[in-house]
């Protein structure tokens, strides 16, 4: 099992490499290239798949792959799967797989005006890096892994470089990431000083830094993956970058990339420091607080349909991280059963947002496609004219405001469980965080729910708000298979939430939790299972099949009582004044007004009213604007921006004077300081 | 065996006694106004009009207009099935607990705000908004409520809270109950769509939340409409009753006279509530729209406020 797992890994990868050789050879034939590039990364990403549920289930932790160690000291390239990686490796795989589906059609309009085969090389090579994150198991390999992920997912976020949109988003993401990376960097090299080792095997170094210093290193890590999982307030790339990205790259990043900063924070906190102080799991645990609310509030007043699913990573960020803070408090304080619990919530909402935020970007993407447009204001009616997407992006609407039969609700229910859990168990100090936790995770929920009911009622109900709209028609086929997929996948999961988790177990137990799911056996899919946590049992499909059974009564008993149904089709009630047209309908900023308003000290909302015409009681024309103010911009990145901007003006004028003597002096000062230093310290 | 009973007395009984809680609601507001007023069991003969009647269906809406109302009557009697009517029927059990019943009813009411938007009508949109900023703003008071009473009952499922208050004594003698309750309260009336929230008897836009939300509906669709959020109004109280003014515990009797009994005094309670709501309605005025977020946050203060309670003094058996 294990020989077969290594070997459909490494032929994957292999198959990965091959893809992006094609697209640099077929530059030419860019139709081509289209359909062998994604049918080679659709076969890769099944065997990437197939493999990582060998592992999974085979019960062996760590799989060496391939160990390739350089003359250069430190320089080596190491791979291994574990559990932890092979999860990961298996939710990136399925949305890989469901993106290239994707690709085919969504990519074909771009065929003869763009680089196709550029794009499938960085398509690729992107997938791999991801991968090669994912796989590492050696500080330095894994630094430049991550180095080449940010760089190649920079190259894409600028692939429609003409616009000016994209390069400011290109310009504040590779600024942001690399500041984080030097984080991480900073991090690796402490525990190096420690340790004298950067793989990550010999690196537990738990054992040997002393207290302050492993803070230091946690603090270190939290910024630098947090900066990748756009936790508030490092966040501000994220909604800018996703945007400008094509729509098939989004989903992969907001899948996929961002996710890959939880893994970094499970493989090097608890799997390198060891979490031995609560306030780590606290300060994870209010930023997932944080990050939950505010992002869903900020995804809420956006318009632009991408802008606001950035947003909404965010705020699924949150909840992961609400998990993970509660996984650390629980390994802090030894309590094996809550850890394994709280990261199997945060693990699964993992895969999960992968699957939904995925299939959402991809509606994004055929909406633009079909309607030229992103912005929900110009949309409307498209229901009618892509009934498949429509269902789609409903169904993933549903399952990423925790909706019951998707998979959302699960990892939500754990994350409540897990709370409940801590709580029943009684440290009081902490009861207060985690009572503040489940406020947060209802009042998301219910948020996500309005913004997401705010995305599908304005894009697809009512009647369209601009020509492109009206002209809208339904996306290739080959589009909506992987939208299909994809909710099958979130409902499969919601329905049958165990046979997720039993790929989870073994990537708790293999990080020392203990098994959760230890007594479930077979014929999970089949027979009726109720999933339990810390005591109470929930079963979505016995739901289910309720619902489906009282609508049939409910039918045949309106039947039985009312008779025949009999329809009048009619215009929507005008007041009687003349037929509605579709700038009479309610606008989306205006859906989102009141909550606005309820939350105004977030936002800071503006307003611009300019009346044309003679007077101001009969306006010949109104013309109204308005923004927000993001808080964390203003207060927060400007002061320091400024700041940095002074610091600089002033060794402008005072230090870099520009007279090579001063310069001289510099040099020899430096050169003394440093004999200095090793003569004496 | 013992299921099949459960669903089908859950099903009869909330089906029977949800238009009954409009009807006295009504009635008690007429003869309060000095009117006679229709008699308690109108709705049930409203019901069975607008089920004969035609449906007029707006030639903007799509498929999510008509599915909508069975989805949300659908929804509402799922959720049915987990808040126990009586605790005599014990022994049965339908997986599930509170979470899972509010994100049941929270499919309904996506259904229901999505439908809203259908008709491309203004009037829908600005309900559907209004309802989102409410169902945003109660939710977290709704959670912290349950989540107090699951961690003094030691368990998430309905049936075992409901249970195990019986076996407290008076609960409302109890400062953590007390703090819960009236948050539950104000939860009720948020959800019910009752003054001072909303006002399920006026047409005016400029008041109007749940009723804009339906005012496209017409023939069956909108009785199921209507069915469904009276369903929905009696779970909420559902909770009320048997949390806060459990009797079940003075029933010493058992078998079929017990669960007749106790259900005799479940359909009282609910009418006195019914007749209390009434008069909350008739006393207080609709609060302005933007006032909501204040009772919404008393409602989240006071869950708070209880639930602090509860780790303080430890158990909640003060």
């Amino acid at each position: 099992m294990l020989f077969y797992a290594a070997y459909l890994f490494k032929s994957s990868l292999i198959l990965y490499i091959l893809a992006a050789l094609i697209a640099l050879l077929m530059t030419k034939n860019q139709k081509t290239c289209n359909i062998l590039v994604n049918s080679i990364c659709i076969l890769s990403a099944l065997l990437g798949a197939a493999a990582s549920v060998l592992k999974l289930t085979s019960g062996v932790d760590t799989l060496p792959l391939i160990q390739v160690h350089s003359v250069v000291p430190f320089i080596s390239i190491s791979m291994t799967i574990d559990n932890l990686s092979a999860y990961f490796i298996l939710a990136l795989s399925i949305l890989v797989c469901c993106v290239s589906v994707y690709s085919l059609g969504y990519i074909s309009s771009y065929i003869g005006q763009r680089n196709v085969a550029l794009f499938y090389f960085l398509y690729t090579t992107f997938i791999l890096s991801m991968i090669l994150v994912l796989t590492s198991d050696n500080a330095i390999f894994f630094y430049i892994s991550w180095e080449v992920m940010s760089l190649l997912s920079y190259f894409l976020v600028v692939f429609e470089s003409e616009k000016s949109e994209s390069q400011r988003a290109g310009k504040l993401y590779i600024i942001m990431t690399h500041l984080a990376t030097a984080f991480l960097l900073v991090g690796f090299m402490i525990i190096y000083s420690y340790t004298k080792s950067f793989d990550f095997g010999l690196g537990s170094a738990a054992a040997i830094m002393p207290d302050s210093i492993k803070n230091i290193v946690f603090i270190m890590f939290l910024i630098g993956f947090g900066t990748k999982a756009g936790i508030i307030p490092l966040h501000i790339w994220l909604p800018s970058a996703h945007p400008a990205a094509p729509s098939n790259i989004s989903a992969l990043m907001s899948g996929i990339m961002i996710k890959t900063a939880i893994y970094g924070l499970i493989r090097f906190i608890p799997g390198c420091l060891g979490v031995e102080h609560s306030w780590w799991g606290i300060t994870i645990l209010a930023l997932g607080i944080v990050s939950a609310v505010l992002g869903v509030a900020y995804a809420l007043m956006e318009h632009n349909i991408k802008r606001l699913l950035a947003f909404s990573s965010v705020e699924n960020i949150g909840i992961i991280l609400i998990g993970l803070g509660v996984c650390f408090i629980a390994l802090a304080q030894n309590n094996q059963l809550i850890s394994s619990l709280a990261l199997t919530a945060a693990l699964l909402h993992t895969f999960n947002h992968a699957l939904f935020k995925g299939g959402l970007f991809l509606g994004a993407g055929s909406i633009q496609y079909a309607a030229h447009t992103r912005d929900i204001e110009k949309l409307g009616g498209l229901i009618k004219k892509m009934p498949l997407t429509g269902f789609f992006v409903l169904c993933f609407s549903l399952a990423i405001s925790a909706i019951v039969p998707f998979n959302g609700f699960i990892s939500e229910w754990l994350a409540y469980q897990s709370l409940y859990a801590f709580m029943i168990n009684g440290e009081t100090g902490l009861n207060i965080l985690f009572i503040l936790a489940v406020a947060a995770l209802g009042l998301a929920g219910a948020l996500a729910a309005a913004c997401f009911v705010k995305l599908f009622g304005f894009s697809f109900l009512g009647l369209s708000r601009s020509e492109q709209a009206l002209r809208a028609e339904e996306v290739p086929l080959s589009m909506n298979i992987a939208m299909g997929i994809l909710t099958f996948l979130c409902l499969l999961s919601g329905l049958f939430p165990l046979v997720a988790l039993k790929l989870i177990d073994p990537v708790t137990v293999s990080l020392g939790g203990s098994s959760i799911f230890s007594t479930l056996r077979g014929g999970f899919l089949i027979v009726y299972y109720p999933l339990e946590a810390a005591g109470n049992t929930i079963s979505p499909l016995i739901f289910v099949i309720f619902l489906v059974i009282f609508i049939a009564l409910i039918l045949l008993a309106a039947r039985v009582v009312g008779g025949k149904y009999l329809e009048r089709r009619y215009g929507t009630w005008d007041c009687g004044f003349e037929a509605l047209n579709s700038r009479m309908q309610y606008s989306a900023t205006g859906y989102a007004k009141p909550i606005k308003i309820v939350f105004r000290i977030l936002f800071k909302p503006t307003r611009q009213v300019v009346m044309e015409g003679d007077s101001i009681y009969h306006p010949d024309a109104i013309q109204y604007k308005t923004s927000y103010t993001s808080i964390f911009v203003k207060y927060l990145y400007h002061p320091i921006l400024l700041a940095v901007k002074d610091f600089a003006k002033i060794t402008k004028y005072k230090i870099q004077t520009g007279s090579i003597h001063s310069y001289l002096l510099y040099i020899f000062i430096a050169v003394m300081a440093m004999m200095l230093y090793n003569r004496f310290l | 065996m013992n299921n099949v009973i459960y669903i089908l007395v859950q099903i009869v009984v909330i089906l029977a006694v949800a238009p009954l809680v409009n009807g006295i609601n009504r009635k008690v507001k007429a003869l309060s106004q000095k009117r006679k007023g229709a008699p308690p069991w109108q709705m049930y003969f409203d019901l069975y009009k607008l089920l004969k009647k035609n449906t007029v269906v707006s030639n903007v809406s799509s498929w999510v207009f008509k599915a909508a109302p069975y989805i949300v009557f659908a929804t509402a009697l799922a959720g049915a099935l987990l808040v126990p009517v009586t605790s005599k029927l014990a022994g049965s059990h339908i997986p599930g607990d509170f979470i899972l019943l509010i994100y049941i009813l929270a499919l309904g009411r996506f259904f229901m705000m999505a439908a809203a938007l259908d008709t491309g009508s203004t009037f829908g949109g600005m309900g559907s908004s209004r309802e989102a900023m409410i169902s945003s703003l109660i939710e977290p008071s709704i959670l912290v409520s349950l989540f107090t009473l699951g961690l003094i009952a030691r368990s998430f499922s309905l049936p075992e809270i409901i249970m195990s208050v019986q076996n407290t004594g008076i609960p409302l003698s109890n400062p953590v109950y007390i703090m819960v309750f009236l948050a539950m309260v104000i939860v009720l009336i948020a959800e019910a769509c009752r003054i001072p929230v909303d006002d399920p008897s006026t047409h005016l836009e400029l008041t109007m939340i749940h009723e804009a939300m339906i005012l496209e509906y017409s023939g069956r669709h909108l009785a199921f409409m209507e069915y469904g959020a009276a369903v929905k109004q009696l779970i909420f109280m559902t909770l009320l009753v048997n949390i806060f003014l459990p009797t079940d515990q003075f029933i010493t009797l058992s078998g079929l006279l017990a669960v007749v009994l106790s259900l005799i005094m479940y359909v009282l309670k609910i009418i006195v509530v019914a007749m209390v709501i009434a008069m909350i309605e008739i006393k207080t005025v609709k609060l302005r729209l933007f006032s909501i977020p204040n009772l919404a946050a008393l409602a989240f203060i006071l869950a708070f406020l209880g639930i602090l309670q509860y780790f303080i003094l430890g158990g909640g058996y003060a």
